[in-house]
């Protein structure tokens, strides 16, 4: 498997692939660090980054899975190398190493967001020490929808030639993920869809939150987390995994 | 002579299409045998079935006298180079870049890469982004990555396509010189009877997914002199396109 792994970075050199998720990275940390940086900010800095991440999450984390995926299967479609791969390597392998490469760099990017994000709260000036527990569950929170997100794009983006097929349903899943958030009524959106978790699996709330004191009176609490919600998402990745695989296997090239 | 490749009863439908019918192919050991038939005969598919592209509907493969199956299908193909379809490879790297990942899959040495390039005369390109590169000069690195691992059989499928008439010259004294050189079979398909007959030394006739000639070249010129090669191979095509 190092091997593959070693093949797939050799494959994505110019295709100035890292610098293009490091790119859409910088553009959501500076979108997300903007919108927070206010005065009355520093107070709640660590618990309201907990809070207004997860949304910045649901839309950038699968624009970039949507941009990898694509990006690592069309070197292979456009080439029309699967052929000649799957005569000299398992068709498994095959899938399994482009997986692991593209959630590697999709993690590293999570990675890096996060670790700015505790960098930016202490260059600030955040009150109180990171509550690195709630962070690191957030992170936890972040990785696993992103995995399975990823999972059915990179599927999609190898089974089908027309990357098309894999970007509109990248592009479909994030309308429904942010839009999710905003439906409360309507839960089973966050449940059915993987794009959803992102705002599932949030465990932050803000309350005190009026038209007339605006943020004068808010304050941030942790709330319950949907452990039930997580174990749905950990069983719809192995799902997507084990389906996306087999029909990678199965398809003739 | 040890036969390297038996096909028995070989069959591809997709749905009610028949593509390859009960195909029986025998392939000796350090021959080219010509894999001949018109567009759409189901030249491709069969080679495809060879390297396990494609499933069969029925009948068995023997490579090396082994029965191959999906456990030990990787393992016998790791003795085999083949060239389908013509892939345009990773056109932003260059070929010896190219050349590289597949060294690193096939776990040969890089010191191959080099003769490689040289033996299908691409040395002086190597440092050259493959997009850059002509029909020609990608057909020629697709027969590099064939000959990558120095295999016991190597499969063509229409190597000479879309070449101009000295690349092709030029791909058939090549493919011509791997027996004798490196103890290679080969196997060339085409729809171009002239190129096999100037190429190879066994020939099997495919139309319409049967195998309507299996044998010596030499033989199927003798079988009657008073009609040219060409004619005898509409015959035989043509006797299948009208069943």
């Amino acid at each position: 498997m190092i091997t593959l792994l070693k093949c797939e970075y050799e494959k994505t050199r110019r295709t100035y692939l890292f610098l293009t998720v490091l790119g859409i990275t910088l553009i959501q940390l500076c979108w997300a660090f903007y919108g927070i940086y206010r005065e009355e900010s520093l107070k709640w800095g660590w618990m309201m980054f907990l809070y207004q991440f997860p949304l910045v999450n649901s839309f950038f984390l699968p624009l970039l899975s949507v941009v990898i995926s694509s990006r690592l299967a069309d070197l292979e479609h456009k080439g029309v190398m699967l052929k000649y791969l799957a005569v000299i390597t398992d068709k498994k392998r095959i899938y399994d190493a482009k997986l692991i490469y593209g959630l590697f760099i999709v993690s590293l990017c999570n990675l890096i967001s996060w670790s700015a994000t505790i960098l930016f709260g202490y260059i600030v000036g955040f009150s109180g020490a990171v509550p690195l527990r709630l962070y690191l569950l957030y992170l936890l929170f972040t990785i696993m929808p992103t995995i399975v997100v990823y999972q059915l794009l990179h599927a999609l983006s190898l089974l089908f030639q027309n990357q098309a097929v894999s970007f509109f349903t990248g592009i479909i899943g994030t309308f429904i993920g942010l839009f999710s958030m905003f439906l409360p009524q309507f839960p089973i959106l966050r449940l059915v869809f993987p794009w959803g978790y992102y705002g599932a699996l949030q465990f932050i709330g803000m309350f005190g939150w009026t038209k007339e004191t605006r943020m004068k009176n808010v304050y941030f609490s942790v709330m319950e987390i949907d452990w039930v919600a997580f174990g749905i998402l950990i069983l719809m990745g192995i799902a997507l995994y084990l389906i996306g695989e087999k029909l990678f296997e199965r398809k003739e090239v | 002579m040890n036969e390297i490749v038996t096909t028995t009863n070989l069959t591809k439908k997709y749905g009610d299409q028949t593509c390859v019918d009960h195909l029986s192919l025998r392939i000796r050991e350090n021959r080219i045998y010509g894999f001949l038939g018109p567009n759409g005969a189901g030249k491709s598919t069969t080679l495809k079935m060879l390297l396990g592209l494609v499933r069969p509907t029925e009948g068995t493969i023997d490579l090396f006298s082994e029965r191959c199956t999906p456990k030990n299908r990787i393992k016998l193909l790791k003795q085999i180079g083949s060239l389908i379809e013509s892939p345009s490879y990773y056109g932003h790297l260059n070929a010896k870049e190219n050349l590289k990942i597949f060294a690193t899959l096939l776990q040969v040495p890089d010191s191959n890469i080099e003769k490689v390039l040289q033996i299908v005369r691409l040395d002086k390109h190597q440092k050259k982004a493959v997009s850059k590169f002509s029909l020609g000069m990608k057909q020629r690195l697709g027969l590099a990555s064939a000959l990558l691992s120095f295999p016991k059989l190597l499969i063509l499928d229409e190597p000479t396509n879309g070449l101009d008439p000295a690349g092709i010259q030029e791909m058939r004294e090549l493919i011509k010189s791997l027996p004798s050189q490196y103890g290679m079979t080969v196997i060339v398909s085409s729809h171009l009877l002239s190129e096999i007959d100037q190429m190879a030394e066994d020939v099997g006739i495919i139309a319409n997914g049967r195998l309507m000639y299996q044998g010596e070249l030499n033989q199927l010129h003798e079988t009657d002199s008073s009609k040219s090669l060409e004619q005898i191979f509409l015959d035989l095509t043509g006797k299948e396109q009208s069943l």
